[in-house]
């Protein structure tokens, strides 16, 4: 199925050549302070970068304020906000191919699936070779490596497809995936729960940490449990705090890679498949075999989501890793965010996780009941309407149905928004967002 | 008055403009050929008189009701055929069932049946074999069956002689004459001397635009600077 | 969605012995013999008469207008709980077996109306809107309405305090005592559910085949599904024929769902949506997409295999998802050696 770019004009437009011409005084004098223009064109990334830094203090900060209800109920906590930078990496990979390329890899969820598989298989001494103290950081690696190996198999298959019938071969394969792991007794006590881990039989289970392996000054443990806390002169960071910030670390190298990769001749090639592969191809590149690195590039940060995923859990399913749905959700947040936009599908997973924990069942962490709860007297929440009372209907239709109103929103963004919050925000401002920011600080249109 | 008139057209695939003001007419009883090198705009005029790929703009009218706007069927319905390249006879119906699929809702299926028998006796030896089994002279008569039996006023036939041996053309052009006594023509056609001697009149298309037309002779298929025109 | 009931009691077999290769010969021996082909076929057939049910309203879909409706296995559950909720309301313990089979019928029509009512409110209000857009929007749309109706019927099933996630057992019991049976065949065994079922295959796929052979709707389906552009330039409203065949479509889904509700192996349930889903688009693709023989065939094919798997895990096999990797297997190797499917045109589906 051809999927249409939903403004074609952005990416090409996007590349740090053509924002160099569009501004005649860096023609004029090119050499001078490249790191300026660099900071320029990046200023819209450092903003959303330093941001995402500042949350966890921000957050802390409102809690202890006039407004914590209010900001308790409405923003997502730390340790949610962990998971919505891993499930972005995973998002972002499969817009890397999907969105980019046009082949919509509906099996995706088996590179990450693979990549948090091994971290905990590897620690618990499962993996063949592989000693159950290897670092975390070269395990995410090994993880990226075997998912690499797996899509280079899985592409040079289904590579000779398209359309739809791509879609599903990935699927396919994906779910043979999924039905080996959730059914075989190796991998874990209960292999349809998912291994956990507990170390190899006598041995402590090893904790993970993120930084330069094999230098303890520079590498911090993450976990709720078993990470790291930190103080820094007056701010003190928790476990939970400390793996937000390692985590976030490792996306953003990731993220960095991936917009080389998009912005490169390389990527390129890529967007001229999906608009035209016969023209691609008729102007001289072997596309299967740019499709299949590309597909291999998505497969390994794909799976270093996944690694990041059980690093900071400690345990992974074959629902929660292998599963299609998985890849539903990462299509979810494609969509939302904006389709063949790289950043956008982080942004679609923060509204996803936003709107579940706002609508959380047990209310961890905030969300509306909760607050209610707290805020309307219990005359009010047990005021009786057609035989239910206000607490009750909020449990019956908004509590833990996140997935309700998602649906609804996704519904209304493929309907409305066909870009994203991404893709509509780029055709307002004529270019992607860095681009048009740095433009407005030289001056420019 | 003519029967369908084209009026400065100009239709485009995504981004590429094909038609750049095109604009003709057709009186009721004419055969008009089109002629022009590939990829001129030949195929995209019928698909846009069909609204198959809508202009963007101008207009085109059929007796006098303005086509631009209306969808695929209900052009179909006004009484516009369509004899499409490559024929796309359905392959996996029978030939009956091709004729039955193309006469109008509540029409006489007996009688359209009939008139693609008696038109194209060719065709009532093989009735229910499958149309994609046919020869590709065969499939051509039964594309021209389908538009003779929809009830239609103007047929737009597109390259009926394509990818067929020289004898059967001699077929597929008296077919398109036996078409010619029942409706008005629009012909796409890449044979030069088999479109002149088709046609009542021809227009020349190059790059998008209609750059000559007039009466269908012989000796348009001598002149040098439509020949000019139709060289690669 | 496989079935784990051990229905053939091989006395052994089903203990892997020091000798792996001597049992799983030993178990071949016992897998040729007649009596145990003859209860694999039987059971081969049945699945595959609820595998046909499943997709051919999917593959009659994405014939005609390139569009694989992800929301097809949430409308076949929608169906098992509308058929069940007829079922629950009327039946009482006291109730006939002549009579419980008559409300089902009832209850079959009701799923069969109500789907098509649903799918058509759908179909008007989400999906008319994206005609003019790529096909991707109108099956990313479908992946919307899936999330939406899995977790409405979530909603509705535990506000009357049901599990969402577990079987409905109050449905499944108000199966007539006839139909929890099972019958000698030979020296094996048959449940009178297997054969109901194939019954029920066997009258959809008359039903469907007529409808496209002998009536011209058929036709229009038929002509409309090879060459929607060439059909509509015949002067036939596409776009209308696909909002019928979307909704008669669905009324086939939520028919089989009525009958799933009955079958202990699947059951009224919210998972069931994913559950059906993945194999009818096994199905589907296997047998080439938009034609309905293919999909008679295919769903012979993957019923046949997941019998003789099934077979396996129970008496040979130490591995549960047996079946289901030999299901998908089917689709990958099927997409690997003829992607367009066994009965499939090599153009459908590509863009």
């Amino acid at each position: 199925m051809a999927i249409s770019d939903p403004n074609p004009a952005d990416e090409a437009a996007a590349t740090p050549e053509d924002a160099v011409e569009s501004d005649p005084t860096a023609v004029a004098t090119p050499d001078t302070a490249w790191w300026r223009r660099y900071l320029e064109e990046h200023v819209a990334h450092v903003a959303v970068i330093a941001l995402l830094a500042a949350y966890p203090l921000l957050h802390g900060a409102l809690l202890a304020s006039p407004v914590a209800s209010e900001a308790r109920m409405l923003l997502p906590n730390v340790e949610t906000m962990t998971a919505v930078l891993y499930f972005g990496l995973f998002a972002m990979s499969f817009d890397f191919i999907s969105g980019y390329t046009g082949y919509l890899s509906f099996g995706h969820a088996v590179f990450y699936g693979t990549g948090a598989y091994v971290v905990i298989l590897a620690a618990n001494g499962k993996l063949p070779l592989v000693p159950h103290t290897t670092p975390f950081m070269l395990l995410l690696l090994l993880g990226g490596v075997f998912a690499v190996l797996l899509a280079l198999g899985i592409g040079v298959v289904s590579f000779r497809l398209t359309g739809v019938y791509f879609a599903m071969i990935t699927l396919g394969f994906s779910q043979v995936a999924y039905v080996l792991v959730r059914d075989w007794g190796y991998l874990a006590s209960s292999p349809r729960d998912g291994p956990f881990v507990v170390g190899p039989e006598g041995a402590m289970a090893p904790v993970f940490s993120v930084g330069v392996p094999f230098v303890d000054s520079l590498a911090l443990d993450i976990g709720v449990l078993t990470g790291d806390s930190v103080v820094l002169g007056p701010l003190s960071l928790g476990t939970t705090e400390v793996s937000f910030y390692m985590v976030g670390i490792v996306v953003l190298v990731c993220y960095l890679l991936l917009q080389r990769v998009i912005h490169s001749p390389f990527g390129r090639v890529l967007i001229a498949i999906r608009e035209n592969e016969e023209r691609a191809r008729a102007v001289g590149y072997d596309t299967f075999r740019y499709k299949l690195i590309a597909f291999a590039i998505s497969g390994f940060f794909a799976a270093i989501a996944g690694g990041l995923f059980a690093g900071f859990r400690r345990s992974a399913s074959p629902d929660n890793a292998f599963f299609f749905l998985v890849t539903g959700d990462a299509l979810l947040a494609s969509i939302i965010g904006g389709f063949g936009t790289l950043a956008g599908p982080l942004y679609g997973r923060l509204l996803d996780e936003t709107i579940r924990e706002f609508l959380s069942k047990e209310g961890t962490g905030g969300g509306l009941l909760p607050y209610l709860r707290e805020v309307l007297p219990e005359s009010i929440l047990t005021v009786d309407i057609a035989g239910l009372t206000v607490q009750g209907a909020i449990e019956t239709f908004l509590n833990g149905h996140g997935s309700l109103y998602l649906g609804l929103l996704f519904i209304g963004f493929v309907l409305f928004v066909p870009g994203g919050v991404l893709g509509y925000v780029r055709e307002r401002l004529g270019g992607t967002v860095a681009q048009r920011v740095a433009s407005r600080i030289r001056g420019g249109d | 008055m003519s029967l369908l008139q084209v009026d400065d057209i100009h239709t485009y695939y995504g981004e590429s403009h094909i038609l750049e003001g095109v604009s003709l007419s057709v009186a009721a009883g004419e055969v008009i050929a089109l002629i022009g090198r590939n990829g001129v705009g030949k195929t995209t005029t019928l698909r846009s008189v069909l609204q198959l790929t809508a202009p963007r703009s101008g207009s085109i009218t059929y007796r006098g009701e303005e086509l631009v706007g209306k969808r695929t069927h209900e052009v179909a319905e006004l009484g516009v055929g369509w004899i499409p390249e490559e024929r796309r006879v359905f392959s996996q119906l029978s030939v009956a069932e091709n004729v039955r699929v193309a006469t109008p809702k509540g029409g006489d299926v007996d009688a359209a049946l009939e008139l693609a028998y008696e038109t194209f006796p060719a065709l009532s030896e093989r009735r229910d074999a499958d149309a994609g089994a046919l020869s590709g002279g065969q499939q051509q008569m039964l594309a021209i069956a389908r538009g003779l039996v929809g009830d239609n006023d103007v047929l737009l036939i597109d390259e009926p002689s394509e990818g067929l041996a020289p004898q059967i053309v001699a077929d597929v052009a008296e077919a398109v004459q036996r078409a010619a006594e029942e409706a008005t023509i629009l012909l796409v056609e890449q044979n030069l001397p088999l479109a002149m001697d088709l046609a009542d009149r021809f227009y020349l298309l190059d790059n998008g635009q209609v750059v000559e037309d007039g009466a269908a002779t012989r000796g348009v298929t001598d002149d040098d600077r439509i020949r000019r025109y139709l060289s690669a | 969605m496989t079935g784990t009931v051990p229905v053939v009691e091989l006395a052994g077999a089903g203990v892997v012995g020091p000798f792996p290769l001597v049992s799983y010969l030993d178990a071949l021996a016992q897998f040729l013999r007649p009596s145990t082909l003859a209860g694999v076929f039987v059971r081969g057939l049945s699945k595959a008469a609820l595998y046909v049910m499943i997709a051919s309203g999917l593959t009659l879909v994405f014939g005609l207008m390139g569009v694989l409706n992800f929301a097809h296995g949430s409308l076949t559950m929608v169906g098992a709980y509308l058929g069940g909720l007829v079922m629950v309301l009327s039946v009482t313990a006291a109730t006939g077996t002549a009579l419980r089979f008559g409300l089902f019928f009832v209850a079959v029509l009701v799923t069969f109306g109500g789907l098509v009512a649903l799918e058509s409110a759908v179909e008007v209000s989400l999906i008319r809107p994206l005609y003019d857009r790529p096909p991707i929007y109108q099956i990313l749309l479908t992946f919307g309405v899936t999330l939406v109706l899995d977790e409405l019927v979530r909603i509705v099933t535990q506000f009357y305090g049901l599990q969402p996630i577990s079987e409905w057992q109050e449905a499944l019991s108000t199966k007539p005592e006839l139909l929890t049976e099972t019958f000698r065949l030979g020296s094996t065994t048959v449940s009178a559910l297997s054969l109901f079922e194939i019954l029920f295959g066997v009258v959809t796929v008359a039903a469907v085949w007529t409808f496209l052979t002998r009536t011209r709707y058929g036709l229009v389906i038929r002509a409309g599904s090879e060459d929607s552009e060439m059909t509509e330039a015949l002067g036939i409203d596409v776009r209308r024929v696909f909002a019928t065949v979307f909704a008669l479509g669905t009324g086939i889904a939520g028919v089989a769902g009525a009958l799933l509700m009955w079958d202990p192996v699947w059951g009224a349930s919210v998972p069931l949506a994913a559950d059906t889903l993945l194999p009818a688009f096994v199905v589907v693709i296997v047998g080439g997409l938009g034609t309905f023989r293919g999909t008679v065939v295919a769903a012979l094919l993957v019923g046949m295999v997941d019998a003789v798997t099934t077979w396996w895990f129970v008496n040979a096999v130490e591995f549960s998802g047996l079946p289901e990797i030999f299901i998908f297997l089917i689709l990958v190797v099927t997409l690997v050696v003829r992607p367009q499917g066994l009965f499939g045109v090599a153009e459908v589906g590509g863009h």
